[in-house]
């Protein structure tokens, strides 16, 4: 059953360079349960995805169309008090920077026992044993002595599990984490996405990830979106996304990751960098980038296809791609290739395309 | 081993001019500073508001091969030497055109919402902005089509109404040439 559907999506932010269109005509839609992943390097528009779905876009960011109906109901027309009842209640969110996402003169107990009393009417004691339970849960050691402490006096990781407590503590239907282990090391990275993971199964919470970490997308999520310049350019199954890219810029994300044991002197990169969203590039937006591209990637924009027929992908489309290979416009092709080596990377797919450093 | 408290490190603000005793003596100063911005706003009529703002369309050639982008710059100058506001239809505070063309776009690109806002400028203050053309037009959400060798003006305006009677616009000619040198 579906929990979340976003339809056409569109966000922009008013500034004086211009207007920046940081979501453009976004849909996808998460089921129950469901741990849906969003990719894409800084500036894709992910974060503010988020941000959207809880209402939390501030001046000069406004949502200027579309729709986001959760369980049925449309987020964008609810008034403030309904939309309080929903944050941090139905839906959750982990922010990005813990240390900055909790009140430094609060101590972090209280700041997720508030939580619960106001939207689960607990009485001071019982939101107090609840709390202290959600901190042994998400592995804060000695949880009754920590209620007290203040965020200073946790470290990065215990601030990080400390704020998945706090969106997990109403247990929420879907839980929006925004890069939730970018801060931490890696050691804590996979504690904490193995809780994350074991919590969404205990709570049968679906879960939004936001990351650039592809590693963190295959350990976690059951489907992925791609996102590129505000636009998603791949909707697929993690397992095809990683055995099976259709778009150059997943393939461009894929082959930039180091592996052990590989013998390329340099690191494969995707040249330059996000376009200025103000001023998209015209046609395709990763144009400009792809070594693919071909004179009519300048001139038309790809909408997101199945990239087997070729005809406009629905919310029930498995894999979809945004790239007019599917549409038949390019001549040359995608001459990429993704082989298996079984024995060397256990299974780790390996890329081997156009060098994107040309 | 120095020990942090012979290092200094934490000495304590003693000295003369470090404040020990709270002075009651003096009497609160009322507005020592005021908001220029909203004051000039107020006071300033409207018309002499206009005319303080220039807007400034510049290219680095006046002549383009095919296909080239072509760089352009707006800069927006407040001559006088106190704030100006300028209010706007909307969010959108300027745009740019090509022959009139906004955006360089036949299907409109945003519909910004109907409320007023206003464009700031400091004291003497430039703003500049970098923006490109690509010689292409938008004709439809998803296509574009290359611009005929010619000669095509791009203006900047801000988003007020006439804004070329007020004198809030600026534009430049350039000739788009098959045969000139990249």
């Amino acid at each position: 059953m579906t929990l979340l559907e976003v339809n056409d999506l569109t966000v922009k932010f008013y500034t004086q360079e211009g207007v920046v269109t940081a979501v453009d005509d976004l849909s996808y839609s998460i089921e129950r349960g469901e741990k849906f992943g969003v990719v894409g390097e800084s500036g894709a528009g992910k974060s503010v995805t988020a941000l959207s779905l809880m209402r939390l876009i501030d001046s000069p960011g406004r949502i200027e169309s579309g729709e986001i109906l959760f369980k049925g109901e449309n987020l964008l027309e609810m008034d403030e008090s309904e939309m309080q009842r929903i944050r941090g209640n139905e839906v959750a969110m982990v922010f990005q920077d813990a240390q900055t996402a909790l009140n430094p003169v609060y101590p972090v107990g209280e700041q997720i026992a508030e939580a619960i009393r106001h939207h689960l009417d607990y009485d001071d004691q019982e939101a107090r044993e609840r709390t202290i339970q959600l901190l042994d849960k998400v592995g804060i050691p000695e949880a009754e002595a920590r209620y007290d402490d203040y965020p200073h006096e946790f470290s990065g990781g215990m601030q990080q599990r400390a704020i998945i407590a706090m969106a997990l503590s109403c247990d929420p239907d879907l839980l929006l984490c925004d890069e939730p282990t970018t801060a931490l090391d890696v050691t804590i990275e996979a504690q904490i996405l193995d809780e994350l993971k074991a919590l969404a199964d205990d709570f049968d919470t679906a879960i939004q990830l936001i990351t650039h970490d592809l590693g963190v997308v295959a350990q976690v999520c059951d489907r992925v979106m791609v996102m590129y310049a505000g636009t998603p350019v791949e909707k697929a199954p993690v397992e095809e996304l990683y055995y099976d890219p259709k778009h150059p810029y997943t393939v461009g994300l894929m082959s930039s990751i180091p592996r052990v044991g590989d013998d390329r002197e340099r690191l494969q990169t995707i040249p330059g960098t996000m376009p200025d969203l103000v001023e998209l590039p015209p046609g395709c937006s990763f144009h400009p980038r792809c070594p693919y591209a071909e004179e009519c990637c300048a001139r038309k924009e790809p909408a997101l296809l199945d990239p087997e027929t070729g005809v406009a992908a629905t919310s029930d489309t498995e894999h979809a791609a945004a790239c007019l290979e599917y549409t038949g416009d390019l001549t040359g092709g995608l001459d990429y290739e993704v082989t298996v080596d079984d024995a060397a990377t256990e299974d780790e797919p390996q890329y081997a395309g156009r060098d994107h450093n040309v | 081993m120095r020990r942090i408290y012979e290092s200094g490190a934490i000495r304590r603000d003693e000295g003369p001019f470090s404040p020990s005793e709270k002075d009651t003596e003096r009497r609160i100063e009322a507005m020592r500073s005021i908001n220029s911005t909203k004051l000039s706003r107020l006071i300033l009529p409207n018309g002499l508001s206009r005319r303080a703002i220039s807007i400034d369309v510049s290219t680095p050639r006046d002549e383009y091969p095919l296909d080239a982008a072509i760089p352009f710059r707006v800069t927006m100058r407040n001559s006088m030497p106190f704030p100006i506001t300028i209010p706007t239809r909307s969010p959108l505070l300027w745009t740019w055109d090509v022959d009139g063309v906004t955006d360089a776009s036949h299907v409109p690109l945003h519909d910004p919402p109907d409320e007023p806002d206003s464009l700031v400028f400091d004291r003497g203050e430039r703003k500049q902005f970098t923006k490109q053309w690509q010689q292409l037009f938008r004709v439809s959400d998803s296509e574009w089509e290359p611009a005929e060798p010619g000669e095509y003006t791009i203006g900047a305006e801000l988003n007020v109404e006439n804004a070329v009677e007020k004198g809030l616009r600026g534009e430049t000619t350039v000739r788009l040439d098959p045969d000139t040198e990249a």
